[in-house]
């Protein structure tokens, strides 16, 4: 069966993060790339900004990476945003970041460092979040399960993925 | 000694009815990990898987060492599928460094891709058997494992653990007899594996135990965000070697196999019937492959990125496998983070338990394609 | 660099060994001569050729050998012999060792395998007495919570009652059987019934939640499926008009009761398999749900001992069948007759030329009824073995499923053949045939 599948960066896709920035003038267009478009958006409105990803299409969640970075003072989350349903996303996936306030003595759940949770519109970030809370310390509001998930019960050192937590020896 | 332990050290509340069972992480039918399972008579209430026995912080690691150097360790979480896991990593790097990898070594990647998804998924379908407790079912693909770990072990020289993919193609060329020998190996295998039907997919018993258990509808497949077989089997068309054709997928004859049921039963054949469509895309491929030419361009000791956050994906033996690489003008990349299918797929797992026979739990658990160390990184 | 034994002195090791041997000589010469020469002469001993055997007699057989075949005779007519030797414990107990062997050869090369293979020269033929010795050689571990009385009465228990259940058999004509009740059929019935009873003892007393899901999964099974297997022998005992397993085998002289009652026999296979709890009916113990079901907390002998009991009745269970369908001992006479001048003159033997009379120990009906009880058997045997390589295990709700509504419905089909044909005046005390 002769399959013309277009390569993935000619599909005519509207610019979403062009869309995004339009309709939250505080983001930031961090690459306007068709198949991986990459938005900021700050994180009172990413619930919006959520919101706003699935009416164009985006129907779940790939991941959630978290990242730290300790000189802007700042705790990135990035959601990568693909589709299924529909066929023209389908080589697309979307990053929709924000940043939450990072701490310089986290005490995870009981700080700033706090985030609206995304589970509510994808229902599929559900263990993503569990899992960048305990590994960067940041505390997902609306989240029902805020619990541990791959580190032990007993651990009570600094969340292990941020800069700050050194492996021994290097 | 306080008051509140944590959820998996407390003492367990007698309850007149609900019964809570630790399956795992010792235990025959868990894998690398635990699920807490309460169950009413023969009814799972509520289940709550609890990965990270296994976890070895690989991203954390990554971070440490530069983007060669990466390489035998990020392939680790799923030793039995190495050259699926480097994939994505392999193709971001070469996004971030700017290179264009040789004809020929794209062919090569292919096959060695392929290869190592039949050897996963012979794998996985002998944990699968011994589940049901089919014993025959274990040992056959296990037995049939062992032509592709020859044949790899003749591209790479190595039996599980290959390290193959580097930025800039693979490690080294095919030995001079590999296209005879690989087909005749998959010649071999095609026969071997239509008896598979026979003695497991057509199983009365088997049919009997696994339709209509465990099933995820379109619509949950979707929003649960599942990938793979669990999300194909569910009628739900998405390959990424489709969708998002990477290297030389979209020149090879290949389908992507969809069912409808949903259940376990069609969870479990669709790995089976990828299997198929492997051999096709390594006869295929072998036939399409320029004959000579190098398989490697030469990378600078030490390279750098610019500062970009790149995010590739490939279709691995269990689903989408996504790698964002975050660069920062730096040797070593700033942050690694692997989207494993077994982590996504886990989202299900609660989800299709709850309401199930307790006799239900191995088969519908392991037809999520779940692989426990390549969830825990 | 480390030694396992750091002050070991070879001549310290000779003398441990002298020591040990030392104080063994000194026992059995204190201790053990005695004892034998007070079992000699408090020992009632049989009577042979009108004279009593006197110890004096009984160990004379080193200078005369014609008095060890009476005295070997002698032996064989008590009852601990059938328990512990030839219908009894000694038979079943090979039989089931030879049942293990095969099994995993079978299985093995059902897979592309090679199986057990290094042990013993020959294919590992003594794989089995390793694994023995190695579960001999286990501690035993006991749950601390656990109900010690009962728990360690359970093994025990099985064995006994498999054992018990062995004995009810009878192999050959001539009154081989270690128990020969009269309504025999019903005492297997009894003893069948003790299976579930030890099974959830074992399994509540150890205080442990796979086994008691275990326990509770086997009492399920074993009690739904003795329903069907008690209806199913209902058909023969119709027909043979007896409830003597000794009389039902003598009634099928001519024909077996399968060629009239396949359903009956088809359904009590079934159930075989369920009350084994072998694959595909192997709930209890259902390794990737419940570990080890009701045998999880056991370990080392008492595991082993549970393993024997369960082969004792996997024996015990296709010999119920050989007798109860497939004619148990009768067959073509395929033995030799033995030379006249055996049984008159005994055996010349070569250099010595001493002539021993007496000879055979078992008549040619006894060995004939022997082998044809074994070759039938050891087929029932395999085909339990045989579903292993080929079935998943089922599901609970299947299982029951089938117990209660197929299997009985089949059973009572069976019933109304059997009656048909009993009251058709077929078959049957007074029948046709």
């Amino acid at each position: 069966m002769e399959h013309s599948q277009p390569p993935a960066d000619s599909i005519e896709t509207p610019g979403h993060a062009a869309l995004m920035v339009k309709r939250f003038p505080d983001g930031a267009i961090l690459s306007e790339d068709t198949a991986r478009p990459q938005v900021l958006v700050p994180k009172e409105r990413i619930l919006e900004a959520a919101a706003y990803a699935r009416e164009l299409g985006y129907d779940h969640a790939e991941s959630v990476t978290g990242v730290d970075y300790p000189d802007q003072n700042e705790i990135e989350v990035v959601y990568h945003l693909g589709s299924y349903t529909d066929e023209s996303l389908n080589g697309t996936v979307m990053a929709l970041a924000t940043r939450a306030p990072r701490e310089e003595a986290p005490k995870p759940g009981h700080d700033s460092t706090r985030l609206p949770s995304l589970r509510g519109t994808f229902y599929s970030v559900e263990f993503h979040e569990r899992e960048i809370f305990e590994m960067l310390g940041v505390y997902f509001e609306g989240h029902p399960d805020n619990r541990r998930l791959l580190l032990p019960e007993d651990w009570a050192d600094l969340p292990p993925l941020r800069k700050d937590f050194a492996i021994k020896g290097r | 000694m306080s008051a509140q332990l944590p959820p998996g050290l407390q003492l367990e509340k007698t309850d007149e009815r609900i019964m809570t069972l630790n399956v795992g992480p010792q235990h025959p039918g868990s894998g690398h990990m635990r699920l807490i399972v309460q169950i009413d008579g023969d009814y799972i209430v509520a289940c709550d898987p609890d990965p990270g026995y296994v976890h070895r912080g690989e991203e954390k690691m990554a971070e440490y060492r530069n983007y060669i150097t990466n390489i035998p360790h990020l392939e680790r979480p799923v030793i039995h599928d190495s050259c699926n896991i480097l994939y994505p990593y392999v193709l971001g790097v070469e996004d971030i460094l700017g290179i264009e990898v040789p004809e020929r070594a794209k062919y090569v990647r292919v096959i060695a891709s392929e290869l190592n998804r039949c050897v996963y998924t012979l794998y996985w379908l002998a944990i699968y058997g011994i589940f049901l407790g089919h014993s025959t079912m274990f040992m056959w693909p296990t037995g049939d494992r062992e032509l592709f770990i020859d044949l790899l072990e003749k591209m790479t020289g190595a039996r599980v653990t290959h390290a193959y993919m580097v930025p800039g193609g693979v490690r080294n060329d095919l030995p001079a007899n590999f296209e005879d020998v690989c087909l005749r190996q998959v010649d071999y295998f095609e026969k071997r594996i239509a008896e598979y039907a026979d003695v497991f997919y057509d199983n009365p018993i088997l049919i009997a135990r696994t339709e209509n258990t465990g099933v995820l509808s379109r619509t949950d497949a979707i929003r649960l965000g599942t990938t793979g077989s669990v999300l194909r089997a569910s009628g739900v068309d998405y390959d990424i070697r489709k969708r998002e054709p990477y290297d030389v997928y979209d020149s090879l004859d290949f389908e992507t196999n969809v069912l409808r049921a949903g259940d376990a039963y069609a969870r479990s054949k669709i790995p089976w019937l990828d299997m198929m469509e492997s051999c096709r895309i390594i006869r295929d491929a072998l036939s399409k492959m320029p004959k000579s030419g190098s398989v490697r361009v030469k990378l600078k000791p030490n390279p750098k990125g610019g500062e970009e956050s790149v995010y590739r994906r490939v279709e691995s033996g269990r689903g989408a496998l996504g790698c964002h690489i975050i660069s920062r003008k730096k040797p070593e990349p700033y942050r690694v983070k692997l989207s494993v299918g077994s982590f996504r797929n886990l989202i299900a797992l609660p989800y299709l338990l709850k309401g199930e026979r307790l006799g239900n739990m191995p088969s519908v658990y392991w037809s999520l394609n779940y692989w426990p160390v390549e969830a825990d990184r | 660099m480390s030694v396992i034994a750091p002050n070991f002195r070879l001549s310290g090791f000779i003398r441990s060994i002298l020591d040990n041997v030392f104080w063994i000589i000194v026992l059995v010469t204190l201790a053990g001569i005695p004892a034998i020469q007070i079992v000699l002469f408090y020992i009632e001993m049989p009577v042979i050729d009108g004279e009593l055997l006197t110890p004096f007699l009984a160990l004379t057989w080193l200078a005369d050998p014609s008095r060890v075949l009476p005295i070997v005779k002698a032996l064989m007519a008590t009852d601990l012999f059938r328990i512990a030797v030839f219908p009894g414990f000694g038979l079943a107990a090979l039989l089931a060792a030879g049942t293990i062997f095969v099994e995993r050869k079978m299985l093995a090369k059902l897979q592309l395998r090679v199986g057990p293979f290094y042990c013993g020269k020959f294919e590992g033929i003594l794989q089995l007495a390793g694994d023995g010795l190695k579960l001999i050689s286990k501690e035993i571990i006991i749950p601390a919570k656990a109900d010690k009385p009962i728990f360690w009465l359970a093994p025990v228990a099985f064995v006994g009652t498999a054992a018990a259940f062995v004995s009810l058999i009878p192999v050959a004509p001539g009154g081989w059987v270690v128990a020969d009740v009269e309504l025999g059929i019903l005492a297997v019935f009894a003893v069948i019934g003790f299976f579930p009873i030890i099974t959830i003892l074992s399994a509540w007393s150890a205080n442990s939640k796979f086994p008691f899901i275990g326990g509770i999964r086997a009492l399920h099974q074993m009690i739904s499926f003795e329903i069907p297997l008690i209806l199913s022998l209902l058909g023969v005992v119709m027909l043979a008009g007896t409830l003597n397993l000794t009389g039902i085998v003598e009634s099928q002289d001519s024909f077996p009761w399968i060629v009239f009652l396949p359903v009956g026999a088809v359904v009590f296979f079934i159930c075989i398999l369920a009350e084994l709890e072998r694959i595909p009916f192997d709930l209890p113990e259902a390794e990737s749900e419940i570990v080890a079901g009701w045998l999880t907390e056991f370990s080392g002998m008492m595991y082993g001992l549970v393993q024997l009991g369960t082969y004792l009745k996997l024996y015990a269970f296709a010999a119920i069948f050989t007798v109860m369908f497939l004619a148990g001992w009768h067959g073509p006479m395929i033995v030799p007759p033995f030379p006249a001048e055996i049984i008159t003159d005994g055996i010349q033997l070569g250099p010595v030329t001493a002539t021993i009379p007496g000879l055979p120990l078992f008549d040619q009906e006894m060995l004939n009824g022997t082998i044809w009880f074994i070759i039938k058997t050891v087929a029932v045997i395999f085909f339990i073995l045989l579903p292993r390589g080929v079935f998943p295990r089922i599901r609970i709700d299947m299982l029951l499923s089938l117990g209660w509504y197929k299997l009985i419905g089949l059973s009572f089909i069976n019933i109304f053949i059997a009656l048909g044909l009993l009251y058709a005046g077929v078959l049957g005390p007074g029948g046709m045939i």
